[in-house]
Order: C-alpha cells, then sequence, then structure tokens
C-alpha cells in the first residue's frame, strides 16, 4: 500500500516546493497580478524603453495628433460647421502633430474660424497618444504605434512589448537579485549569525547541559526542573513573547528595575541592534534548549547503568563519565538535534515577527522573515510572490545542503550499523 | 586483602534489603555469594565496591574504612553481568580506560594493557570493538578491565550468566586460574551452585538478605545447615521426603518406609520432619531397602537418574552407573544409605 503515501507525500510535500520553484522563475508581484496581463505605456514602460529606443520613448512618451477617418467621423458626429470636416479631410488627411499646440494651431487655421472653444473640442477628437493608453492585446498596441508613425523591426516591436507588458513573465531575475543585493547580503549573514548562535549556544550546549545535570539529579528534582525548562515550548508562542515584550517594554520591568538605579526608561527590546539580538536569541534559545534537553535526557537514559557504575569503579570523576562515556554515546542525538533546529531556526521566524519584526531597522531580520516581507507583507504594498518564492528557494537548498554536511561531519553511515553491544 | 562487612545493612527506601549482615572474606581468597535471585547478593557486591553506600555498618578493605568512600577511591575491580564493555572504545581503550582516567602516560598505558591482554589471551583483540567480539572475548575484556589496576578486590557479578554451556566451563577455570596467579581477594556473585563449588574456596549461601551459611564447597555439600542449602546445592538435587518422628525413627507415611536415626534420638513422637536423600545416596549401594515404582529415567552419558515414586507418592531420586535393565513403570526396590541422609525440623533446621 505505497500510494496513498506516496500521494500525501507528493500534496504536502513536494508540491509546495515544486510550486516554491515554480513561483521563483517569475516576476510575480502585486502590480504583475498572478493572471494575464495588459500591454499599457506607464511612465515606467517609458523610462525602461529609454536606453534602447530614445527616439521612441521620447515620442511615445509625448502626446501625438493625427488627422485620420477615425476622428473625422467623430467631428461629423459632434455637427459643428461642417467645413470643418471637409477641411481637414482635404488639406490635411494623415498629417501627424507631435503636440497639442502644432495640431491646434492647424485647426485654429481653417477657414470657418472655429471658437476657442471648439478648438480644445477638435484636437480632443484626434489625440493619438499612447501613454498610460491599456491594449488589451499586443497587436492592438503595434497598430497603435503605427498610426502614430512609428515603424518598428519585428525586433523592436518585440523590446517594446516587453516593456509595456504589466501581466508576470518567466525570468531568472529574482536570482540575480538576491546574489546581486547588498541587502541580501546582510540579510543571510543575520540569518548566519542567527542560526549558529542559537543552535549552538542553547540548542544543543545549553540542552546538554541540562540533560546532563538533570541526570545526576534525584529523579524527582530532576522532573521539576525538565518541567520548567519546557514551559517555553508549551505556552502558546503569541503569549511567550509578549511576556518578553512586557520584560523589556519602556514601561516593563527592566526599564522600572533599572529606573530604581536612575536610568530613564527605554524599549530595551528594540533599542540597538545588539540588544535586539540579544533578546532574539534568548527567546529562540529558551524554546530550542528543551527539545534538546529531552532528547538528550531519553539518550542518557538509554545508556546501561552499568556503564555508569562500570566508570565509577574504573576510577572516573564524573567530568571524565560525561567526556568519556555519556558524550561519545551522544553522537546520533546530537546529530538529529543539530540537523533538526539547523532546519528548524532556518524556516521559523514567528518569534522574531512578534518580538522585533527584524527591527529596529532591518537589524534582527532574517532570511525567511525577509523572505516573508517580501513576499506577503511589506510596507510599501507591492508584495513580490516571486522574489520572495526565490528566496525561500534558497533556503530549502541551504537546509538540504546543510543536512548533507552534517551527515558526513557525524559520519552516518557508521551510526546506523549493527547494534552497538551482541548479547 | 581481607574484606570485613560489619553489620552491614542495606534498604532502599522502605525495603530493607539486608540487615545486621557480618562477612569476611580471608586475604586472597575467592568466596562465593550464592542464592536465589532477590537475596541480596549483588547488593551486598554493589556495596562492597561503592556503587551502593550501606544504610548501616562498615565495611573494611584490610584495615582500611572504606564505608563512605566513593567506588572511585576503593581500588576495585568489577566484572559486570553485561560486561558494561564501552561500545565507542576498542577493547584497547577499555581496557586501558582505568589508567587513562588516572593520567596514565600513554606509553605506560599501552604496555599495562599489552600484559593484560596478552594474561587473559586476548593479545589479538586489541584493536577491535565490542560489538565485534564474541561473548566469551568481551568476558575475557571486561576481566581484564577489571584487572588492569591492579584492584585490591575483585567483584564478579554473575560473571557466566550470559555465555553458552561449552564458553562457561572454560571461563570458569580461566577466571579461577586469574584469581589464583594474581592472588587477588575476589568475591563471585552467583545463582548457580556449579559455578559456586567449582571456583571458590569457600561459599557462603544466602536467603532474603541473610548469610545462611558459609563454609567450604565440600563441608556444605555434606554437611548442609538447612533443607535450603541442601536442596540448593547438588545436581540432580536432593530429595526431600516429608514425615513424622517416631521413637527415634523417620517415619513415612501410614506403615510406610521406616528408617531409625541417629539424630532424632530426643525427638519427641510425632514431630513433623523431612528426610533429604541425595541421589547418589539411593541405588544398589546401601542398607535399608526401599520400593517404588520408576516414573521417569534419563541418561546422561555416564549416568542416569531415575524418579522412584514410593507408596505414599513422595519421589526418591537416584543416580546410577548406566544400565539399560530399568524403564519406567518398572518396580524397584533400591536401597537407601541411611547414614549419608540428613534430617530437618519443619523449619529446615538440621537435626
Amino acid at each position: 500500500m505505497i500510494a496513498p503515501a506516496a500521494v500525501m507525500i507528493f500534496l504536502f510535500f513536494l508540491m509546495p516546493v515544486v510550486l516554491t520553484a515554480i513561483f521563483a522563475m517569475t516576476n510575480m508581484s502585486t502590480a504583475t497580478g498572478i493572471s494575464g496581463g495588459v500591454w499599457q505605456v506607464t511612465q515606467g514602460a517609458v523610462n525602461r524603453l529609454k536606453a534602447d529606443m530614445p527616439e521612441l520613448a521620447s515620442g511615445i512618451a509625448e502626446p501625438r495628433f493625427v488627422i485620420d477617418e477615425e476622428g473625422l467621423a467623430a467631428l461629423e458626429a459632434l455637427k459643428l460647421k461642417a467645413g470643418f470636416t471637409a477641411e481637414l479631410r482635404t488639406s490635411h488627411m494623415g498629417e501627424v502633430f507631435p503636440s497639442r499646440r502644432e495640431a491646434e494651431r492647424v485647426i485654429k487655421a481653417l477657414k470657418d474660424r472655429p471658437s476657442t472653444r471648439e478648438v480644445k473640442q477638435i484636437s480632443d477628437l484626434f489625440n493619438r497618444s499612447v501613454l498610460n493608453t491599456r491594449f488589451e492585446t499586443r497587436d492592438e498596441l503595434m497598430a497603435s504605434l503605427k498610426r502614430l508613425g512609428f515603424t518598428l523591426t519585428p525586433a523592436e516591436q518585440e523590446t517594446v512589448a516587453k516593456a509595456t507588458y504589466t501581466g508576470w513573465v518567466w525570468t531568472t531575475e529574482n536570482f540575480r537579485i538576491i546574489a546581486n543585493s547588498p541587502d541580501m547580503a546582510q540579510i543571510f549573514l543575520n540569518t548566519a549569525f542567527y542560526v549558529s548562535v542559537t543552535l549552538l549556544v542553547f540548542n544543543v550546549s545549553y540542552a546538554l547541559f541540562l540533560a546532563i545535570t538533570t541526570h545526576y539529579m534525584p529523579a524527582s528534582t530532576a522532573s521539576i526542573f525538565r518541567a520548567i525548562w519546557l514551559l517555553p515550548r508549551i505556552t502558546p508562542v503569541v503569549i511567550y513573547v509578549l511576556m518578553w515584550k512586557w520584560l523589556t517594554w519602556d514601561s516593563g520591568f527592566i526599564s522600572m528595575f533599572m529606573g530604581q538605579f536612575g536610568y530613564p526608561p527605554k524599549n530595551y527590546l528594540l533599542d540597538s541592534a545588539y540588544n535586539a539580538w540579544f533578546f532574539v536569541i534568548l527567546i529562540n534559545g529558551f524554546i530550542g534548549a528543551s527539545m534538546g534537553m529531552l532528547v538528550f535526557s531519553s539518550a542518557i537514559k538509554a545508556i546501561p547503568q552499568a556503564h555508569f557504575h562500570a566508570s565509577e569503579v574504573d576510577g572516573a570523576s564524573r567530568w571524565q563519565q560525561v567526556r568519556h562515556i555519556i558524550l561519545p554515546q551522544l553522537r546520533w542525538p546530537i546529530l538529529f538535534v543539530t540537523c533538526y533546529q539547523t532546519l528548524s531556526l532556518l524556516a521559523s521566524f514567528n518569534e522574531i515577527l512578534l518580538s522585533t519584526r527584524g527591527g529596529p531597522g532591518k537589524a534582527t531580520e532574517v532570511w525567511s522573515l525577509a523572505a516573508y516581507h517580501t513576499a506577503l507583507q511589506n510596507y510599501t504594498g507591492n508584495l513580490e510572490y516571486g522574489l520572495g518564492a526565490a528566496m525561500a528557494l534558497v533556503l530549502v537548498v541551504v537546509g538540504i545542503v546543510l543536512s548533507l554536511i552534517y551527515l558526513r561531519i557525524f559520519r552516518y553511515d557508521t551510526l546506523i550499523s549493527k547494534p552497538l553491544i551482541e548479547d | 586483602m581481607r574484606i570485613l562487612l560489619d553489620k552491614f545493612s542495606k534498604s532502599f527506601g522502605s525495603t530493607k534489603v539486608i540487615e545486621d549482615m557480618d562477612l569476611e572474606v580471608g586475604s586472597g581468597e575467592m568466596l562465593a555469594l550464592l542464592g536465589p535471585s532477590g537475596c541480596g547478593k549483588s547488593t551486598t557486591l554493589f556495596a562492597v565496591c561503592g556503587i551502593h553506600r550501606p544504610t548501616a555498618g562498615r565495611i573494611l578493605f584490610g584495615d582500611r574504612d572504606v564505608t563512605n568512600l566513593p567506588s572511585q577511591e576503593r581500588n576495585v575491580g568489577v566484572v559486570f553481568q553485561s560486561y558494561a564493555l564501552y561500545p565507542h572504545m576498542t577493547v584497547e581503550e577499555n581496557i586501558g580506560f582505568p589508567l587513562m582516567v588516572k593520567r596514565v602516560a600513554a606509553a605506560d598505558i599501552k604496555k599495562q594493557v599489552a600484559d593484560i591482554a596478552a594474561l587473559v589471551h586476548i593479545e589479538d583483540l586489541l584493536g577491535r570493538r565490542p560489538a565485534q567480539l564474541s561473548g566469551g572475548q568481551q568476558q575475557r575484556v571486561a576481566l581484564a578491565r577489571a584487572l588492569i589496576r591492579r584492584p585490591d578486590v575483585l567483584l564478579l557479578d554473575e560473571p557466566l550468566a550470559n555465555l553458552d554451556a561449552k564458553l562457561r566451563l572454560e571461563m570458569r577455570s580461566e577466571i579461577r586460574r586469574l584469581q589464583k596467579e594474581t592472588g587477588i581477594t575476589a568475591i563471585l556473585v552467583t545463582h548457580d551452585q556449579v559455578e559456586a563449588m567449582s571456583m571458590c574456596d569457600r561459599i557462603a549461601i544466602m536467603k532474603s538478605g541473610e548469610i545462611v551459611q558459609i563454609a567450604t564447597p565440600s563441608q556444605m555439600y555434606n554437611d548442609p545447615r538447612t533443607s535450603f542449602v541442601a536442596s540448593f546445592l547438588g545436581n540432580p538435587p536432593i530429595s526431600l521426603l516429608k514425615g513424622k518422628a517416631e521413637q527415634g525413627a523417620f517415619v513415612l507415611g501410614e506403615n510406610g518406609l521406616r528408617l531409625p536415626l541417629a539424630a532424632l534420638s530426643g525427638i519427641p513422637d510425632g514431630t513433623a520432619l523431612s528426610l533429604g536423600v541425595r541421589p547418589e545416596h539411593f541405588g544398589t549401594a546401601g542398607g535399608v531397602p526401599v520400593e517404588g515404582r520408576v516414573v521417569f529415567a534419563e541418561t546422561q552419558g555416564r549416568e542416569n537418574l531415575y524418579d522412584v515414586v514410593l507408596p505414599d507418592g513422595s519421589v526418591l531420586r537416584s543416580i546410577q552407573p548406566v544400565r539399560d535393565d530399568v524403564k519406567p513403570g518398572d518396580s524397584v526396590r533400591w536401597n537407601l544409605d541411611s547414614a549419608s541422609t540428613f534430617v530437618f525440623a519443619e523449619d529446615g533446621q538440621r537435626l
């Protein structure tokens, strides 16, 4: 019965990665939408065209006035003096004016002498500007450019179409942005710092310290200690972080306490980048330590009691027991916790989002939080799904590479070999 | 080095395991603590090596009071039932561990490990890990590790329990050889009477936290103090017949076997007794004829073992040189050597 499991794995594990990879190869954002787009000569599009086709860019940026049949028909429908239509058709048909002023000069000079109001009315009818006009298809855009007197080669048409298209397109631009942006480099360094410090100091070292010290305690005392250290894990994260905020707010405990010594109250959490990191690592470390503690404690329990007795009668001190008996036999749990916690630290940002939101400034912005901000929530409101997905994909790749490195370092193949003792 | 347990008591919480036990093991002697599981023999051993602290009483090594010393400072070598070899270390590291934690120079460790490995015949296994060793090899490694510190005392906790029958025989004599060669004082904890009898100078037989009798193996076999001791030693085990005293004789049932015994003079008539007859004392030799029916016969190669049911339903075991003229169901009339029997009072005390 492999089919149901395969379907589940595909739907819930592979599909998200595949979709992320697909989104990562697009430039989807709030601006492009996720369905198709239209062709529109925006100021942005004009700017994009300036480099390759300066003439065209300046041309389409200006209003254009063309005396054509369409305009004449509309003029007739206005039922002004019939002479206007007749004269424009006979003497000015097909003329293109690069500005309203030039077009109006010609209209003003008509024999029937239109009034100023009429001049304005008539010139509007011949306004053929493409700036800020939406074209549902590419051909409509090209036809209208042609009418304006721009004759474009197919290659040029392609450039114009690309510059004016408002929908999303396939692109690898996201990865170029990630690779080249100094912001991204800073976020990457933040992440490396955050993950390695939290992992080494709390999730592994501190967890080992807790597991080993509680191992040498009487059982009842040990379980009280373990229960206390589990509290951060079992408290709902919003409440847990809120308690940290109470502690660090400018009207919180630390401020009140420091006030006793004459220090003015301040927000210790967001006061400086140094403090923000300090608390972000504590908040995450206290949660992470409990898992390592549980895993290591049970692994130490699984070491036969006789090994402890034997090492004691062999003359080993507590420290030698820890160093030579416990730690070597914890290789597999340490690998597991390191691997698992690396991935979990890389991917989770809820504690940081709830506490500092990546601040102050972008001091505590880590990769996953930045991906979230880029793709799903940011101040400017332009959510760049494609870029965000590309960032998430980088995270997936980094996670896989790190896991493989860990397996190599801890010599996974020796860990899954035969049972260690036969009896 | 002499070991002395003086009024030693140990309880876990409210459970008293051992109370006021006195035990002396002479220097260079090998003593067996023999008893059924739960009798407190391992607890005694763990107290001697310092893993358990006594609740009361003293433990002396020679004249040194070690009662409150942690095991690290006692200089004892212990072979655990599971051997407790460290799975992540090679044989060499395992054996050298007691020296390594004493910060002996690496070259010294190497040399001493080589010496001790030669003593227990595992010179060529030093590079292996415990998982790559057979049970007997693991046993030798554990012995070497226990001996390398030249401990004052060697403690063996059921060291042969995890070995197969053939290896057990081999290691029995091997351990005894090592103990004699090193002249170390040793305590062997076991529930196997054969091990205790074959390996040790003296046996202390224990029951529910008390030493019932302490004697050399042959003394204990030939002169058991209680029916418990008598039934614990000997394979096949002793047969116990329930009967009564009557005019200085042991009487089995109504009109059954009647056995005049010197030990019964002065015992009032009607006292409930049990008679212990070892299988080798019931057979072709002996003075008192006993009739019964063979219900079970088993050949052991050199000897045959028979169960004989007496008319009142009690069973006597007999072990005899191989013969093929008796089959289950046959009625036999064999002789019982009344001088070699033991009579026990109802509470198990020998009369």
